[in-house]
């Protein structure tokens, strides 16, 4: 479960978030919607505890950002996108193992779960090759996997298919309907609306650091009427009616 | 569980930085390629230089005198018949010309001063050679005429020579050869301490940075302090084993190099005793720790890795002061202040181990100040280590 609680974060005179409130409950997938530069990295940088409200709190399964960020960071697995963030002189066993051992997960715990992640996402071709010459896509498999070694209750992904082609954004997707069948609170960012549409049932819609809307989808189709959800997103950023 | 995580990371910073080309580069080829190279290349040249000059040494003499005779015994001399000897010196054909006026010999004979012309060239290595071979011979030619005359007159040498002076070199060879590292080892010591960790210090913090890495190493739940001290144990251990490979590459080159032959056959470490030893491990260690601890700052504080290659150049500059400066200094002349300012310290000290002789005084200051200015840099970097966003790109 993931509570904002009025969370702002300002960088110097800039605010890049201002006094955000939503709540996505647990074993959801949840939209956060918004354009470049509209606040989403913030706010799953504050999620995540690299970076803290400067008003406001933010709360993962119970635990608070700003008082627990060592119990939040354990119940965490966040993705980013465009940048995966990788050691490209490591293998991909290698990265995703670091990982695990830094979460304190067992050498054999490691290894179950690193033959685990490979088959389910198919990457036992390429496990023990350095990443720095993988495609985006491959490299976007173990970035997965690294995230999901030790098994975390909320995951949080930033824009995860952003320069995925047509199939690899396609398994992505499959990927994340597996986890939420798993049980797993997802956080999904993305600036398309279409991508949003085909995985959530609820989403926030952010312009310019503000919260324009929280709620489900389906009541945003109605009050606007219509299904084209480009036109839905721009009379929302607009603040006006179609 | 603390010890575990710095662990974890300790050994995936080796083990990213033994399989980067860059940082092998950075670490090992100052040491073993260009110290080597420089010291051969120079050496080479030198005593290729000295050889020439010793086997042909070409001169022009106008007029005649037994003196000439004993010139030309000397190996290696050729009396050379020029139409243009001023010429031929100037473009090196002749290394001197020796003017003898006429009644030379009759000056001599008649127990008078005879002048002797010798022309050289003082820009001219091997010429200036020549002029010392010539004046040789020439005090040689004199001491044989005075004793002569000195016969003749019913004296002894001795009446001459009132006071015979002996001088004695007190230095031993273990110093004679310390002292000779003691101008050069604190140099190479302390560059490589300072290059070294650099390639792997900027990759570490500005190239995880750059390349993402570090945002996803900062949400795992594990504090940022026990990451920046992997990492500065990481550039820690590629500085000393810079600073290993540039002593024995020091030591290779002097004793087996061509500046190795002949005085500096003696070559060896004698000069290092146990006490001695512990001093140069300790220095190597907290100047090894002194600029990891500021190539880690530069490195976070950059916002990209080239921004990070600029600011680690201020470091080169830092570990090369204090060895320029103190570089012709003896350690005894070296005034006490510099046993506790930064780098300076370190020097001054390393200087003390090569000449066999460390003052407890001296090495208290040194290593007490120096764990002063590690612990200063190591907290600064880790304040801005665990500064908000300062793991981020952008």
């Amino acid at each position: 479960m993931i509570e904002v609680k009025g969370a702002s974060k300002q960088f110097g005179t800039v605010t890049a978030v201002r006094d955000l409130t939503f709540r996505v409950e647990e074993g959801e997938v949840y939209g956060l919607l918004g354009e470049n530069g509209a606040g989403k990295t913030t706010t799953m940088r504050m999620m995540a505890t690299i970076l803290t409200p400067t008003t406001g709190d933010i709360e993962i399964s119970g635990f608070s950002v700003r008082e627990q960020p060592l119990e939040v960071r354990r119940r965490i697995g966040i993705l980013f996108g465009g940048e995966v963030g990788l050691y490209s002189r490591l293998t991909a066993r290698e990265n995703i193992a670091y990982f695990g051992n830094l979460y304190g997960l067992t050498s054999s715990r490691v290894q179950e779960r690193i033959d685990n992640l490979s088959r389910m996402l198919d990457m036992e071709t390429f496990i023990d090759r350095r990443v720095g010459a993988f495609s985006r896509g491959m490299k976007q498999k173990v970035a997965i996997a690294r995230t999901l070694v030790h098994d975390p209750d909320v995951i949080l992904l930033d824009e995860p298919t952003t320069g995925l082609d047509v199939t690899a954004a396609t398994i992505f997707r499959r990927m994340v309907t597996r986890l939420q069948e798993e049980g797993k609170t997802i956080l999904f960012s993305s600036h398309n609306m279409g991508e949003i549409s085909k995985l959530c049932k609820r989403i926030a819609l952010m312009h310019k650091g503000k919260l324009r809307f929280s709620g489900d989808l389906a009541a945003l189709r109605k009050q606007y009427g219509t299904d084209d959800l480009d036109d839905i997103f721009m009379a929302v950023v607009e603040g006006g009616e179609l | 569980m603390g010890w575990q995580i710095i662990w974890t990371v300790l050994k995936k910073e080796l083990l990213d930085l033994f399989r980067d080309r860059k940082a092998w580069i950075g670490t090992f080829l100052v040491p073993l390629v260009i110290i080597p190279f420089v010291f051969f290349l120079l050496g080479n040249s030198y005593s290729n230089v000295e050889k020439e000059a010793r086997e042909y040494v070409p001169l022009a003499i106008h007029g005649s005198s037994p003196l000439i005779d004993m010139l030309a015994k000397n190996p290696g001399v050729r009396l050379i018949e020029s139409a243009d000897p001023e010429q031929a010196l100037q473009a090196g054909q002749l290394r001197a010309i020796i003017t003898i006026p006429e009644r030379f010999d009759e000056e001599i004979k008649a127990g008078n001063t005879a002048k002797l012309l010798v022309a050289f060239d003082s820009t001219n290595t091997k010429s200036v050679y020549a002029r010392d071979l010539i004046k040789q011979t020439v005090e040689a030619y004199s001491k044989e005429i005075v004793a002569k005359r000195l016969q003749q007159a019913g004296m002894s040498e001795a009446a001459i020579q009132p006071i015979a002076a002996d001088f004695q070199n007190v230095a031993t060879e273990e110093r004679k050869s310390g002292g000779m590292l003691a101008g050069f080892i604190p140099l190479m010591l302390v560059v490589s301490l300072a290059s070294g960790g650099i390639a792997a210090a900027n990759d570490l913090v500005a190239g995880e940075k750059e390349r993402g890495t570090m945002e996803s190493l900062l949400t795992a739940p594990i504090a940022a302090n026990h990451i920046l001290t992997a990492k500065l144990v990481a550039v820690m251990m590629m500085s000393m084993l810079s600073a290993i490979a540039s002593l024995i590459s020091v030591s290779l080159v002097f004793s087996m190099g061509p500046l190795g032959g002949g005085d500096n056959a003696a070559f060896s470490f004698a000069f290092l005793s146990p006490a001695t030893l512990l001093v140069l491990i300790v220095v190597i260690l907290l100047m090894a720790a002194t600029f990891a601890g500021l190539e880690l700052m530069l490195s976070t504080i950059a916002k990209s890795f080239k921004e990070g290659q600029t600011y680690m150049s201020a470091v080169i500059f830092l570990a090369m002061v204090p060895s320029y400066m103190l570089m012709p200094q003896s350690p005894v002349d070296i005034a006490e202040h510099y046993y506790v300012l930064p780098v300076f310290n370190g020097v001054a000290l390393c200087k003390e181990v090569f000449y066999g002789k460390v003052d407890p005084l001296h090495a208290l200051l040194g290593i007490g100040s120096s764990l002063v200015y590690v612990a200063i840099t190591i907290a600064f970097a880790s304040r801005l280590f665990r500064r908000e966003g300062a793991g981020l790109k952008n």
